[in-house]
């Protein structure tokens, strides 16, 4: 039977077969990844953004002109509204945010609490124009919570002077105009930055030379977050045991700093966030490792759980509840090493 | 069973021969892998942000410290953290300047100058035979200041735009900058020399670092004795830590003998950051200094970690090197002696601190040695042994990323080119010869030569 079988067929059947990567060049599109991620996730949390520091700088101007308990208490929900999108951003920190020097006006830490004071004891006109001017440490989320929130975090309204309310009222108008010069960077009818993600791998992208490209950016930008919340954010006011270290201290939001920072990673994994949904990472690791994809997703929400169940505010927990800062910190580190080591590699092989 | 067995020999030849395109590939430059083992195979925004690939677990760590005093924005004092600014300074982080690691743009506006500083001095030599601080303002112009304090002064400039011709008859022009020093806080000294600067990218630096003194050297000519019309020679700037001269190797005129040296001196003019190296304000002995017993602000932890990132990042692999336009610019670069100064190999030799540092072969496009750049580069400000018509071959590797990573295509030492082919085109003194050879070239050997650049 041996003898009878012919070998030519099975020559080329083999060469087939041994060289059929040759011959079909693969052409997997990842364009609906990458489109769905920029509109619905990149561009949907940056225009959540610009809407939620609208509110904020409306909240502060209403409290401005009329500061009363339940004033106070609404700009300061209205400062973690708009807190929530910005932190769902740092998943995904390239591009304009620092290209066009849009982030020191929105996130600069720490405060520069010398210089504040004595700004605020000046005579100077706190308008949005002076306070664009100042650094910014003078400007942006952490000066704002700091002025809104007190030092302890228990600041009444009746502690705030005139000044404060003006200085917070400017303060708000600058950062609208940060969240909005973002928003524009991103925008398709404005500087559109987005084509570049879009269109990546196309002729004359001068970013993305590949769709691989664009999407290693992204894996990028979530482990570089995971990296930051569990080995920097978490772990230098816990190892050093020193609150002055915790970046939302005053506004207590630490955690849900942390948290939303893990949310921003589930958003680019799963394509989808506040109310869009789409294409993801998830997409492509599901379709080359099934049980990786279902790993990764679980492991972003256990970090998220473990966040959410650190005991009391992250200031009181780094001393009291060390246990649970420990198991949400290792939840992140897990996440962020089997980002690196499992799914990067994936997509820097596609 | 013989048939059967040459069958198969001819099997497993053809299936061979008919895949050897797999095998081979296309043939490799040499330098692709610019940064040896150090080289990072990716091509996006944050490409020079990524660590060395070779990097171990503590160095890893050593690494993101780095990362994040990097990135660590300076306040005030006193300050339960990061205190210190100023008090005058030009930006409040490391970061502010050097943009996602990258070459700044020329700023934008005078309403922010970030990226952009202009160093001073007064004719002479001072201290180690290096610049003469100018009274009252040092060797650097803070164009800002903490509450309260005034900037030494308002840095403005003036565009001016000279229109020139290829040798084929095609229109380039090239622009300049007129600089001014408005509302000074005392009155501005008559005499003073000014150099403006751009913040470079920080990849690769450790690597330099790491070159022997010996292979610098050897790429030394101070009198042009092969009469190529090209010198080079080192400038040997001062050690502050063994107190004794050394040659330089970073800056814009290497007057840096190391990066330490070099970060440390970065915290302290452009932050006016006091540390272990430099352990007075650069407001020292003038009307703003604070008079605060507050030195050094950052300790020698800080510094080092800070220094290590600048070591320890990744260089990009080149991209698109196989492309034949790319590879006929590759030629070009050779045949006009770009590479007379833009050197493109060395070995590294042993970093004493660091060994994946060492013995890596690197393709940097430098020599880090001094040439006379000609009349329209010029500076006239003297730096440790450069003259003030001398700069430093700047390294080429990850040029070719500067739009991705900045968003801007501004080069040379003040950011006045606006593309690559007006960085060429100010080229003079020493390079005058290779810049006259590119004006003469055809179209396609023009765009040829600028392809190979942008692969780098």
């Amino acid at each position: 039977m041996i003898k009878k079988t012919p070998i030519f067929p099975l020559v080329f059947a083999l060469l087939f077969t041994a060289c059929k990567k040759d011959d079909i060049v693969p052409t997997t599109d990842y364009q609906e990844v990458l489109s769905d991620v920029s509109y619905n996730v990149i561009l949907n949390t940056y225009q959540q953004l610009e809407l939620k520091t609208a509110s904020l700088a409306g909240s502060l101007s209403v409290l401005k002109n009329t500061p009363t308990a339940s004033n106070l208490e609404a700009a300061r929900q209205a400062w973690r509204d708009a807190r929530d999108p910005w932190e769902q951003s740092e998943g995904f920190l390239f591009g304009p945010v620092d290209q066009k020097g849009i982030d020191p006006s929105i996130d600069s830490w720490p405060v520069n609490q010398t210089d504040l004071d004595a700004v605020l004891n000046s005579s100077n006109a706190l308008t949005k124009a002076y306070i664009d001017g100042l650094d910014g440490t003078l400007k942006g989320f952490h000066t704002i919570e700091y002025l809104l929130f007190g030092e302890n975090g228990n600041k009444l309204v009746g502690d705030f002077t005139a000044r404060q309310f003006e200085y917070l009222d400017g303060c708000s108008q600058s950062l609208l105009g940060a969240t909005q010069a973002l928003n524009d960077s991103w925008r398709e009818d404005k500087d559109n930055f987005i084509s570049y993600i879009i269109n990546a791998g196309k002729a004359g992208n001068t970013i993305y030379p590949s769709q691989k490209s664009a999407l290693e950016e992204l894996m990028y930008g979530m482990i570089t977050i995971a990296d930051e919340v569990g080995n920097g954010k978490i772990n230098d006011p816990f190892s050093q045991q020193n609150v002055d270290l915790e970046e939302s201290r005053f506004s207590k939001n630490s955690k849900k700093d942390f948290a939303d920072n893990i949310r921003s990673i589930k958003n680019i994994y799963l394509g989808s966030y506040n109310n869009k949904s789409g294409k993801g990472m998830s997409t492509i690791i599901v379709g080359k490792k099934a049980q990786l994809d279902a790993k990764l997703i679980s492991e972003i929400d256990a970090a998220i759980v473990a966040i959410e169940n650190i005991q009391g505010s992250f200031t009181e927990a780094i001393f009291n509840a060390k246990q649970s800062v420990t198991d949400a910190q290792q939840k992140v580190r897990a996440l962020q090493q089997t980002l690196e080591s499992e799914a990067l590699p994936i997509i820097s092989n596609l | 069973m013989k048939n059967k067995a040459f069958y198969i020999i001819l099997l497993v030849c053809i299936l061979f021969v008919s895949c050897k395109k797999d095998n081979q590939g296309p043939v490799e430059d040499g330098d692709v892998n610019a940064g040896g083992s150090t080289t990072v195979d990716v091509s996006f925004v944050n490409t020079f942000q990524q660590p060395a690939p070779n990097l171990t677990a503590a160095e890893i760590e050593l690494h993101r410290q780095g990362d994040l005093a990097f990135g660590d924005i300076f306040v005030t004092a006193p300050s339960v953290v990061n205190s210190g600014l100023g008090p005058v300074f030009n930006q409040n982080s490391c970061e502010s300047c050097h943009v996602s690691n990258g070459k700044s743009s020329f700023p934008l506006s005078t309403d922010n100058t970030k990226g952009l500083l202009i160093r001073l001095s007064m004719p002479g030599t001072g201290a180690h035979g290096g610049p003469l601080p100018v009274p009252g303002f040092g060797g650097q112009l803070q164009t800002k200041a903490v509450y309260g304090k005034t900037a030494e002064a308002q840095l403005n400039w003036q565009e001016i735009e000279e229109i020139k011709s290829f040798v084929d008859g095609e229109i380039y022009a090239l622009r300049r900058f007129e600089f001014s020093y408005n509302n000074p806080y005392i009155p501005w000294p008559t005499g003073v020399l000014t150099s403006p600067r751009i913040a470079p990218a920080i990849i690769g630096l450790g690597l330099l670092e790491a070159i022997s003194e010996a292979d610098l050297l050897a790429n030394a000519d101070p009198d042009d004795k092969n009469a190529d019309g090209i010198s080079g020679r080192p400038n040997y700037g001062w050690n502050e830590q063994t107190q004794q001269k050394q040659i330089g190797r970073f800056g814009w005129k290497a007057a840096q003998p190391t990066l330490i040296q070099q970060s440390a001196a970065a915290y302290n003019n452009d932050m006016g950051i006091t540390n272990p190296i430099f352990t007075k304000e650069s407001s020292f002995g003038q009307l703003q200094y604070d008079k605060l017993n507050d030195d050094p602000e950052i300790d020698m932890n800080t510094l080092k970690v800070a220094a290590f990132y600048t070591q320890s990042l990744g260089v990009p692999k080149r991209r698109n090197w196989a492309d034949a336009e790319v590879r006929q610019g590759k030629t070009l670069f050779t045949k006009i002696q770009c590479d007379a100064c833009h050197k493109p190999k060395f070995v590294t030799g042993q970093h004493p601190e660091y060994p994946f540092l060492s013995n890596q072969t690197i393709y940097p496009y430098t020599d880090l040695l001094l040439h006379d750049m000609g009349e329209a580069l010029a500076d006239n400000r003297p730096d440790f042994e450069a003259s003030g018509r001398e700069w430093r071959t700047p390294p080429l590797w990850g040029i070719g990323l500067t739009k991705t990573v900045g968003s801007h295509t501004n080069f040379l030492h003040d950011g006045r080119a606006r593309n690559l082919e007006e960085a060429i085109l100010w080229h003079g003194g020493e390079a005058e010869k290779s810049k006259e050879a590119f004006r003469k070239m055809s179209k396609t050997e023009r765009t040829a030569l600028i392809r190979f650049i942008e692969s780098l």
